[in-house]
């Protein structure tokens, strides 16, 4: 997952790291001690008074550095063309820039402490501020009065019904009762496919025939779920584009019947800043809680997966990342930024 | 076997089907990049190579005019995130290159994906095929 963008990353901090260091030797150095004689007993050393030696080490290793902006200003442009490559979108990569900057830029580093840990650390808490808190469903659900009840919405192809029942079987598996609302009554094929996906994870669903009222068919999950006191109603609905009005006030109309608690926008994250624009357009017109990225384990780049949080300023929930029910993973800003910047 | 499990696999073979269409429009949509890139790669080469910077220029509805190439050294490139920067015309084809060698990867991957969803519904298929000779055997009504 997000390989292309590890690989740059790794790149970007290297320069980061030899731009620093480059700096530091181009500063004047203290003069360097005469070599004397190594005492062999250390410990008769460390209650001796001390000598020239021990003076000229504090004064090397305790003085401090400052990085300038000077001195990472090319590095921090090809930190940027590497996001905009990887296609995170424009205001994180500005937002990541100005974070990685602050958090270089003026800082007063010991000689003796490590160049690479500085930048790591001003790398990651860029990321982290970008990538957000991410959205705990789990907590969510257990704080709230149940039944839960989440509206899936999106463009078509996504993988948004695979989604449902992967969410559906994570719930499962959780301990907590699911009900899946078989929304999606306009493509052909589509109640049988959730129906397959239900009875596989072992999930009740509730469905009307193709081409009746998506409204009709989630407000019967919801009234299901409270008589049979589940948990949580998982509404599928059909796949549309945002600039279709006839579908989005569909959507409107859906909101107002079933009164969802949590409105869940799903998105493929190889669509990059695509998917990104869509989830804003979706966000302004019938609104969005949290946002689920499939495919993440075919994207190379991770710029959706590390702009859509900060860009449309909703949490992302989960990561799609394969075929099987079990590869849904809730999405964890701390060991995403781990798995970007590890092995550097 | 049934003809409820026997539906129930129809089902499943459906939607793998489904799936392996999403998947075989994916490797279509990296193949056509993949091509328009190499494309640009050769435009931009011959552009530095043609002798008075003259191209063939492409204006939609298969009509194409002759172009001269005011500055062939410069060229506008969308890196990503709907931005487009200006680099040199060797630098965007070693970003071109490196964008290549990105969709290949990815191509590699749906491929291996698709050959995954191909053996399931392979699978499926045997046994479908074999709960059919069995109900054909004892003779059960299969309609």
């Amino acid at each position: 997952m997000f390989g292309g963008l590890r690989e740059k990353l790794r790149a970007a901090r290297n320069r980061l790291n030899s731009s620093i260091r480059a700096a530091e030797t181009a500063e004047p150095q203290a003069p360097s001690p005469a070599p004397l004689p190594v005492p062999e007993n250390g410990a008769a050393a460390a209650s001796a008074p001390p000598t020239f030696v021990d003076k000229v080490r504090v004064l090397i290793t305790e003085r401090e550095l400052i990085v300038s902006g000077k001195d990472v200003a090319d590095a921090l442009s090809e930190l940027e063309m590497t996001l905009l490559e990887s296609d995170v979108a424009l205001p994180a990569t500005d937002a990541i820039i100005a974070s990685v900057e602050s958090n270089l830029v003026g800082k007063h580093r010991k000689i003796g402490e490590s160049v690479d840990a500085l930048v790591e650390h001003a790398l990651k808490s860029a990321l982290l501020d970008v990538l957000g808190q991410g959205f705990d469903l789990k907590e969510y659900i257990l704080t709230h009065e149940r039944p839960v009840k989440i509206l899936f919405t999106g463009v078509n192809g996504t993988g948004k019904t695979t989604t449902v029942a992967k969410i559906g079987s994570y719930l499962k598996k959780e301990g907590f009762s699911v009900v899946i609302g078989a929304g999606d009554t306009y493509r052909a094929g589509a109640i049988e496919q959730i129906g397959v996906h239900a009875e596989r994870i072992g999930i009740r669903i509730i469905q009307h025939k193709e081409g009746a009222d998506p409204s009709a068919v989630l407000f019967d999950a919801v009234q299901y779920a409270g008589s049979h006191k589940i948990d949580v109603v998982l509404a599928d609905t059909a796949g549309r584009f945002h600039n279709k009005a006839n579908l989005m006030s569909q959507l409107e109309k859906i909101k107002r019947v079933m009164k969802p608690d949590l409105v869940v926008y799903v998105d493929e994250a190889v669509a990059g800043n695509d998917a990104v624009t869509r989830a804003a357009e979706f966000d302004k017109t019938v609104g969005a809680d949290a946002v689920v990225l499939t495919k993440a384990d075919m994207d190379s780049r991770g710029g959706a997966a590390i702009s859509i949080a900060h860009t449309i300023g909703k949490p992302l929930m989960f990561l799609g990342v394969g075929q099987s029910y079990d590869d849904i993973v809730p999405f964890e800003p701390e060991k995403v930024v781990d798995e970007l910047l590890g092995g550097a | 076997m049934d003809q409820r499990e026997l539906m129930t696999l129809q089902n499943y073979l459906q939607e793998y089907g489904q799936q392996a269409e999403i998947f075989v429009q994916q490797m279509q949509m990296l193949e056509n990049g993949r091509l328009e890139a190499h494309a640009a790669i050769e435009s931009l080469e011959d552009m530095l190579t043609s002798e008075d910077g003259t191209v063939l220029l492409q204006i939609g509805g298969g009509a194409s005019v002759r172009a001269k190439v005011v500055e062939p050294e410069k060229v506008l490139i969308a890196i990503g995130a709907e931005v487009v920067v200006e680099r040199t015309n060797k630098d965007a084809i070693e970003f071109l290159k490196e964008r290549i060698m990105e969709m290949e990867a990815s191509q590699k991957k749906v491929a291996e994906t698709l050959d995954r969803l191909r053996a399931q519904m392979n699978e499926i298929n045997k046994r479908i095929e074999s709960g059919y000779q069995q109900a054909m055997a004892s003779g059960q009504d299969l309609d």
